[in-house]
């Protein structure tokens, strides 16, 4: 008892010098070292701008000229808009469009992860969109859903006529559904390639066992799948969930938001950069930080009961 | 295990929270020093004005001279006397098309033919409006740029002045625009006139023999372009957003033959967008849009219009009519073999039994204040001889910004109407338009896009009525005046 307590008082004897060259004060000094240039990077590119952003939306400004504090008056005016949360009801249809994404994602990895002939092809060809950049997809799909382009002729191959056809971007009731099919198209492969992974890393010998148990294969999947690929699965749920409430690409390139698509991003970049309202802006951004945390929180207090069951 | 699950939601949060300050930083770049310099400038600003009250005696060119220091003014530079300037200067600009096929660059040629030492670096920005903004504010830019839409009050902290007002309006056309303190901070390098771009040959196949001089005789020319010929009577280029913009540019002369309108009125208007019930004003104007639209005169599906293809359209003739500046006038020509068969006509708009031109400076050059001596020199003269001597004006269709200088044949159909251009906003109310655009979200002739797309929208899903529309402009200019506490006076 009195040694180690001697110990602890010599330590403290300790300059710093000593400490620094001991095994300990070398273990602090290689963390901070390697630390300390992401940690830079994360302030500077991340966390200082965002500071600042946050001290923006208290203020009336354009990017030039004079600045006025304004206090709560921007965020109020976000709450009183009927353009800034009318925006966040077009996410209901990119939320609807990533569950479709992600059944369709965990559907085809549940086939393409047991053996099929060609299945490294068709991995590819699924997996190619992500690899396009956003904006070319946005230039492709506006002359793909252009009347009598692309889309009109394969479906007149179908046997569809031109004229029972709907305009895909003229028509509200659909024009919104036809933008979230672009994103559906780009994103539900690298989901694809993703669940692959996780569920290429199950034990063969669990298979095995669950057959000679006599299980089938929704079985399997159900009891064994699922819960190995728990961790893939609740993440790729949240980064959809959170990127249908911000998005941005397809209605800014192929409608630029006009024609009742203008999604939260699209209006948001539509106050900062046209009206120059830099202040508004920059609440609406806070604010939807705040609804994303909401639900990303409520997400992960689902899934806790959701695969309760499933692993006990 | 439960360490496990808090280092999940940290992971989650922190990827939910990068990726939101991701979409945040996009909005939100903007000098921090901003506001010391902006107090220098105006202190500076301040005492020069002073200086001139005192110098205004002699002669108003003293003044000039005396607060732009080394660098003469833009009238009192003489070309000849300049051939040994060296410097190396940078040009930010707009003009991507005229960069591509090399129009640029064979002006800049022609201009080292007489001033060799003077090295001009080109840069062309696609999307101009935005980029530059952000540039300008970051005071990255180079020497020479377009003016884009900055406040006048902030006009002396990025450029410097050319001349006075006085001196310069004696040698050139359409310097106002910029025009701030009595100086003149901006020289457009070409000026447009606001008409209507139609193919002459679709007229005739329409039997349409006396262009249109009302919205309703050009509503009934479109009826019949629709009836007896195949070509798409009004091209709204909807999905370009921009173009539709361009219909914001005939409220003021065109639709009421007011030169004062534009800058001194509209903001004290109570309703602006009232019909007059002469077929003209500004509610008479977006009627044209909305009838065709509703009437069916317009493309078969206007989300999708693609803005490189229509040229090619309207001078084939697939196209009856477009409403465009002139400056789209040499595109057009340029993209097709029948470039007789483009023609441009005043806006079909007659106020008190005469039609009205507005005509106005397109992008104005302006030269950064915080370059060098020597640059702004070299500046200055790259200026003056693309506005003078480099016939870029005339070559874009343009109209002529040097006083007496010649005019493109194409303003033929211009013969009788009465050109004016907007005179500048009165004294201490520079800022008034902006604010009221801004605060008001119209953005008239500032990228209000959307306002006049959604005329389009309606008119063709007949979800609101233009009334409806014109009713919920009127409540927010109105809102606009009352929070910017601007008076109401017409």
């Amino acid at each position: 008892m009195s040694a180690s307590a001697n110990t602890t008082v010599k330590k403290n004897k300790r300059t710093f010098g000593e400490w620094l060259r001991s095994r300990d004060g070398q273990r602090v000094l290689v963390m901070l070292a390697f630390l300390i240039i992401p940690m830079v990077l994360l302030m500077v590119f991340t966390y200082i701008p965002f500071a600042e952003m946050v001290k923006f939306s208290f203020y009336n400004m354009k990017y030039i000229g004079a600045r006025k504090f304004v206090g709560w008056k921007n965020y109020i005016k976000v709450f009183s808009r009927k353009d800034c949360f009318g925006a966040l009801k077009l996410s209901l249809y990119y939320m609807g469009g990533s569950v479709v994404q992600l059944s369709l994602a965990l559907y085809l990895a549940t086939i393409l992860s047991f053996k099929v002939k060609g299945g490294d092809v068709f991995k590819g060809f699924m997996f190619f969109p992500f690899l396009i950049n956003g904006i070319a997809i946005g230039f492709i799909f506006k002359f793909f859903y252009t009347r009598g382009f692309v889309f009109d002729t394969v479906l007149q191959w179908c046997g569809f006529q031109l004229d029972s056809l709907p305009y895909w971007l003229k028509d509200r009731s659909i024009n919104n559904i036809s933008l979230v099919g672009t994103s559906v198209w780009r994103y539900f492969g690298q989901n694809m390639v993703l669940f692959i992974g996780a569920i290429m890393s199950v034990d063969n010998e669990l298979y095995e066992a669950a057959m000679l148990d006599g299980a089938n294969k929704f079985q399997q999947f159900r009891y064994i799948i699922m819960p190995s690929i728990k961790t893939i699965f609740v993440l790729n749920v949240i980064l959809s969930i959170s990127g249908s409430l911000s998005a941005f690409e397809p209605p800014y390139v192929i409608t630029d938001g006009a024609n009742g698509t203008g999604t939260y991003f699209v209006v948001m970049h539509e106050i900062a950069h046209t009206q120059q309202k830099v202040g508004l802006a920059s609440a609406m951004a806070v604010v939807l930080l705040l609804i994303i945390f909401a639900v990303t929180i409520l997400q992960k207090l689902f899934f806790k009961y959701v695969f309760k069951d499933g692993t006990e | 295990m439960k360490l496990k699950k808090v280092l999940a939601i940290c992971l989650a949060s922190a990827m939910t929270f990068s990726l939101a300050a991701c979409g945040g930083t996009a909005a939100a770049p903007a000098p921090a020093a901003e506001d010391n310099t902006a107090g220098e400038a105006d202190e500076t600003e301040a005492a020069e004005a002073g200086d001139e009250d005192a110098a205004e005696a002699d002669a108003a060119d003293d003044g000039a001279e005396e607060t732009t220091g080394e660098v003469p003014t833009y009238t009192q530079l003489n070309l000849a006397d300049y051939g040994d300037v060296s410097a190396t200067i940078k040009f930010l600009h707009h003009k991507t098309d005229r960069a591509e096929d090399g129009t640029m660059d064979k002006m800049v040629a022609e201009f080292n033919k007489e001033f060799p030492g003077i090295k001009v670096e080109m840069e062309a920005v696609t999307d101009y409006a935005e980029d530059s903004l952000l540039r300008l504010s970051t005071g990255d830019w180079g020497d020479i740029m377009f003016i884009p839409a900055v406040d006048k009050v902030d006009l002396p902290e990025f450029f410097m002045p050319f001349d006075t007002y006085d001196n310069l309006s004696a040698e050139l056309n359409f310097v106002d625009n910029w025009k701030y303190d009595g100086k003149c901070y901006g020289i457009p390098y070409m000026a447009n006139a606001q008409g209507v771009l139609y193919n002459k040959a679709v007229f005739e196949q329409a039997g349409i023999e006396k262009l249109p001089t009302t919205p309703t005789e050009f509503l009934d020319d479109l009826k019949l372009i629709k009836d007896k010929t195949d070509a798409i009577p009004l091209y709204t280029n909807y999905a370009a957003g921009w173009t539709m913009g361009a219909w914001d540019a005939y409220i003021g002369i065109v639709s009421n033959g007011d030169d004062t309108f534009m800058q001194q009125k509209f903001a004290h208007t109570a309703e602006p967008f009232k019909d007059p019930g002469d077929d003209t004003g500004i509610y008479n104007l977006y009627r044209i849009l909305f009838d065709a639209v509703a009437n069916g005169l317009i493309e078969d599906d206007y989300t999708t219009t693609d803005w490189e293809s229509c040229k090619g359209m309207l001078n084939r003739g697939e196209i009856g009519t477009m409403v465009l500046g002139s400056w789209a006038y040499a595109q057009m020509q340029e993209a097709g073999d029948t470039p007789e068969n483009v023609g441009y006509m005043p806006f079909p708009m007659t106020v008190g039994g005469k039609q009205y031109v507005n005509a106005g400076g397109d992008y104005n050059y302006a030269i950064n204040v915080n370059s060098s001596d020597e640059n702004k020199l070299a500046s200055l003269i790259f200026v003056k001889w693309m506005v003078e001597k480099s016939d870029w004006c005339y070559n874009e269709g343009g109209y002529t910004v040097v006083k007496g200088g010649k005019n493109p044949d194409m303003y033929a159909a211009f013969d009788g109407c009465e050109v004016l251009s907007d005179q500048p906003a009165k004294e201490g109310e520079e800022t008034l338009l902006n604010d009221i655009n801004a605060e008001s979200e119209l953005s008239f002739n500032a990228g209000g896009n959307d306002k006049v797309q959604r005329i389009v929208e309606a008119a063709a899903t007949g979800s609101e009525s233009l009334d409806d529309i014109y009713t919920e402009w009127t409540q927010k200019w109105n809102d606009a005046q009352e929070e910017l506490e601007i008076s109401v006076d017409y």
